[in-house]
């Protein structure tokens, strides 16, 4: 018997955010976004799907005089993560 | 990435996308890395070069004060090189090499106020100290890159810095941070592109 996919992971977009944010302390949305390749609006909705069930935490302040948003993956979030990658494993691995 | 934002990928898919996202991040957050040793590695063989010619040429050992010229220009430039890249993050690999280069500077700057302070009569042979400090901080940052050639980089540098330190004397001993620059420069191309 497979393991579910998380289905919220299993998208393109919030599953790279997820996996740099697995990487480092924290990431400013811009640098989301060149990593990704994505489009402001685009990456700003998956960022609120996956900051709704609790994986990341988004910050939004000010670097100096600009508007500055730092997203945080959570420990659920890295749970999360965990487990999708574990699952994936386990896919391929059968 | 953009068009394809639900499930339609396949499990193999799913981790060539992680694989591929997580390698890009490491490789900008460390070609970052790459930039600072060059700029610390050139301002080393600078200051130690023109302090060596001054003492060598005059004989006044009172030269090595321009040592402070190193965070001053240093530090400064830092902020100058950081502002291109200053939304790209650090991850733990990254944290720790600058965690470890700060440890070294602190060895350093203490080292040397408490040897013109308080050290003089036991006298400190200071380049011995520093360059085996500098070996060792270099081929801890290799380990951590794992990367042999800035391993084996600090170690020609620490311990054989240190035998020629105890051998040369005087305003010669500048060489050997002039070579420790170099090295430092070495290792920021090395990391440039390897994380290119």
């Amino acid at each position: 018997m497979f393991p579910k996919l998380d289905p919220l992971l299993h998208s393109e977009l919030r599953l790279a955010v997820m996996s740099i944010l697995a990487e480092v302390e924290s990431a400013d949305f811009s640098y989301l976004k060149k990593q990704t390749s994505s489009t402001s609006g685009n990456l700003s909705v998956q960022l609120d799907k996956l900051s709704a069930a609790n994986y990341i935490s988004v910050e939004k302040g000010f670097k100096g005089k600009v508007p500055c948003t730092t997203c945080k993956i959570t420990e659920t979030g890295m749970e999360a993560f965990h487990n999708y990658v574990k699952a994936l494993q386990e896919y391929i691995s059968k | 990435m953009e068009n394809n934002n639900e499930n339609n990928m396949t499990a193999q898919e799913s981790l060539n996308l992680i694989n591929e996202v997580l390698n890009n991040s490491r490789k900008s957050i460390l070609s970052k890395n790459g930039k600072h040793f060059i700029l610390w590695g050139v301002l080393l063989t600078i200051v130690s070069f023109v302090i060596y010619e001054l003492w060598h040429t005059t004989g006044n050992p009172n030269w090595n004060l321009l040592w402070v010229a190193m965070p001053i220009i240093g530090f400064p430039m830092v902020k100058i090189i950081s502002k291109k890249d200053a939304d790209t993050p650090q991850n733990a690999i990254s944290r720790q090499i600058s965690g470890l280069w700060l440890a070294y500077c602190a060895f350093v700057m203490l080292i040397f106020v408490a040897s013109v302070f308080f050290l003089k009569p036991m006298q400190m042979n200071l380049s011995l100290i520093i360059v085996l400090l500098l070996g060792f901080t270099e081929c801890a940052s290799g380990i951590m890159l794992k990367n042999w050639t800035i391993i084996i980089s600090g170690c020609i540098l620490g311990v054989g810095g240190a035998f020629a330190a105890q051998s040369v004397q005087s305003a010669e001993q500048l060489l050997l941070f002039v070579f420790g620059g170099l090295i430092i420069m070495l290792t920021g191309l090395i990391v440039k592109s390897q994380y290119k």
